[in-house]
């Protein structure tokens, strides 16, 4: 099954911005905040984006993609 | 309670007031024949109840903010109703068709009955929505 894993607990204890800090500066709920760091929801790309932007890092740096690729 | 996200505490309150009308109109329409009145009186009073608790949901939830995983979660409940009022309805017209070649239903009452298995079938719908959605909260996506 692919997996999209994330540092945002880690880029967020390094900022010491709470959850919901986090979810108010992109629109989103807290729940959906503790189920993207829980590995439970993959974000839509805009999101993807919103985050990595908050924390004023590459995209890459946040989420990394552990699929097997295919060509 | 407070974990959870206004979209799952209307969604409780949603199931709550769906089965305390769909309960004893289940009951009740077994022992007796469905009026029009009965029907009548039990979608009323659900839309009330449904008034009254979503109001007490939303004056006591400050952040009622709904975000792209709700939406998701919203259109899997939605799906999981669609094919549940499908399939409900072809059994219940199959049903209404069988007890109608076999005399059991009073020609006269046929679109009572008809009103009577469409009210059924929307609330298992709407049951199964809830339920699918309060599913999809606590499950990854």
């Amino acid at each position: 099954m692919p997996r999209i894993r994330n540092t945002i607990r880690e880029l967020r204890a390094a900022r010491e911005m709470t959850q919901q800090q986090l979810a108010d500066r992109i629109d989103l709920t807290r729940q959906t905040v503790i189920a993207i760091e829980g590995d439970k929801y993959s974000p839509s790309l805009e999101t993807a984006f919103r985050i990595a932007q908050v924390f004023g890092v590459p995209l890459e740096q946040v989420f990394q993609y552990e699929g097997k690729g295919k060509r | 309670m407070s974990s959870l996200s206004y979209q799952e505490r209307s969604l409780y309150g949603e199931l709550l007031a769906d089965l305390a009308v769909f309960v004893p109109y289940f009951v009740l329409i077994h022992t007796g024949h469905p009026s029009v009145a009965f029907i009548a009186g039990s979608i009323t009073i659900l839309i009330v109840a449904q008034i009254v608790l979503q109001s007490i949901i939303a004056i006591a939830t400050r952040n009622r903010l709904k975000d792209e995983r709700d939406r998701l979660i919203a259109l899997r409940g939605y799906r999981a109703g669609y094919f549940t009022v499908v399939s409900l309805m072809l059994v219940g017209m199959g049903l209404l068709w069988m007890h109608s070649m076999h005399d059991q239903l009073n020609a006269g009452h046929m679109g009572l009955h008809f009103l009577s298995v469409f009210f059924a079938v929307l609330m298992l719908a709407e049951v199964v929505k809830t339920v699918a959605q309060l599913i999809a909260y606590r499950r990854p996506l």
